[in-house]
């Protein structure tokens, strides 16, 4: 007998018992996952970052450049004494400006840029066709933008122009609803499948 | 009856019908989407021994979702004899991702270390994620196992991204926008995803740029990749039930405003 796929098994009821109503066995395989997440996330950020990339090549293999990453990760844990709490800010200084260098390049080129390009698109393509895709991109795009520029009143031609942007954010949440919704039920399929195959053996 | 009462007739038979149609097996032809054909037609194409990054950037709730995808573009990778270097970007991912490439490379009978690695997981995606543009073995000085990078034979000629194929993200999240961020132009890497169908409208306009390069989106997207490559799996079975919940839940909402629009007539 597979004892994991029982285990499982009955914590999958016991989570799908909160269906009936709140009840101790809901609770107890919530914090129970809750708590495997936590301690095996723990676990595994010690082993890869602490031990892997700090611990053994600063203190076996005598990496000495590695005692400033150590003081510095030190120091983050001064927030916990009011008079020494400013000395915290060094690494954060240092983790936003390095985050923010690597970041700002990329986001600005990947995210930004490239997308504004993709939406500006040839009404009219190369072999003389109406690229109706690209009109509406071009008025959702700007009706969109008309909805969140706030520095006029929505009124006249500009409301007009919202409002339409509105119905194109709405097609956008639907959509996404719609993925969620078949999201969820992927899910709830998933554990049928696990109910049925590893822990009735009903199916193949 | 009574809004409670109502709630556990709907969760009831939602729950009825789901299971039902999960135990019934349909044979179907399903149409495939020019996103998974485009992802097909790319892993054919790749030479054999191609090296390619495998990356479960996801979280066990995930799972039935994403395990479907991740089991079919396996199956191709390896059926079509190309090499598989794992790695996570979710602590979470690591057991998962080692579990789902030893099991499959089971059934293709691939050995580990030279069809296949599994590195683990590094924190702070973003620093490993540019790390390995300049060196895979410095961020992963060891695989999941503990053996040294240096001494795998999969390892063996694999620098940086120069060597890589393509990278294949399997995320329940934004983790893919990273990839795209960090490697795509920049190493001119082609990156494809598999994601939770929750997801798929955050990365359309990452798709439409071309950016990232093809996706594979929920069960839906494993049942047509499965179709595509001709070995139906759970995403093909799933679809049934998929399907008979979301009619369930168009005839709720048809149902729901025919009752509030006759609710509202009588209160005029």
């Amino acid at each position: 007998m597979d004892w994991g796929a029982v285990v499982a098994g009955l914590l999958t009821l016991a989570i799908y018992s909160f269906l009936y109503r709140d009840n101790p066995v809901y609770k107890f395989a919530e914090s129970l996952l809750i708590g495997l997440s936590i301690g095996y996330a723990l676990v595994t950020f010690w082993q890869t970052a602490i031990l892997d990339k700090l611990l053994q090549p600063l203190f076996q293999q005598g990496q000495l450049l590695l005692a400033v990453p150590l003081i510095l990760g030190l120091l983050m844990f001064s927030r916990f004494s009011r008079r020494l709490s400013w000395l915290s800010r060094i690494p954060l200084a240092l983790m936003i400006g390095a985050g923010a260098g690597a970041a700002i390049p990329a986001m600005l080129y990947e995210r930004t840029l490239r997308q504004v390009s993709n939406s500006i698109q040839p009404l009219v393509t190369s072999d003389s066709q109406f690229n109706f895709s690209g009109l509406v991109v071009l008025a959702g795009l700007l009706s969109t933008l008309a909805y969140f520029y706030f520095s006029r009143e929505h009124k006249g031609f500009l409301g007009g122009v919202a409002k339409i942007g509105t119905y194109f954010m709405m097609v956008f949440f639907g959509a996404t609803f719609g993925y969620t919704v078949m999201s969820r039920m992927s899910t709830l399929i998933g554990r049928i499948d696990f109910l049925l195959t590893d822990f009735l053996h009903y199916l193949q | 009856m009574n809004s409670q009462r109502t709630r556990w007739a709907i969760f009831a038979s939602l729950f009825a019908l789901m299971v039902i149609s999960y135990t019934i097996t349909l044979k179907w032809k399903i149409p495939t989407s020019p996103y998974i054909q485009k992802s097909y037609e790319f892993i054919n194409s790749l030479p054999p021994s191609s090296v390619v990054i495998v990356s479960f950037d996801h979280e066990a709730s995930s799972l039935p979702e994403i395990q479907p995808i991740s089991h079919i573009i396996l199956r191709h990778l390896f059926s079509r004899n190309q090499r598989i270097i794992g790695m996570s970007l979710f602590a979470e991912g690591t057991a998962i991702g080692y579990q789902t490439l030893n099991k499959l490379a089971n059934e293709y009978g691939k050995k580990y270390g030279e069809d296949y690695v599994f590195l683990g997981f590094k924190p702070q995606h973003i620093a490993a994620i540019l790390g390995m543009g300049e060196s895979i073995k410095q961020v992963f000085p060891q695989d999941y196992l503990g053996n040294y990078s240096t001494e795998i034979p999969i390892m063996q000629g694999v620098e940086n991204y120069q060597q890589i194929a393509a990278v294949i993200s399997l995320a329940d999240g934004d983790r893919t926008v990273q990839w795209i961020e960090y490697t795509g132009k920049k190493h001119g890497l082609k990156i494809l995803g598999g994601f939770t169908a929750a997801m798929i409208t955050t990365y359309d306009p990452y798709l439409s740029s071309g950016q990232l390069y093809s996706a594979i989106g929920g069960i839906v997207g494993a049942a047509e990749y499965e179709g595509v490559l001709g070995l139906p799996g759970k995403g093909n079975r799933a679809l049934l039930s998929q399907t008979a919940a979301h009619l369930f839940i168009v005839l709720l909402v048809i149902v729901g405003n025919i009752a509030y629009f006759r609710k509202r007539r009588g209160e005029k």
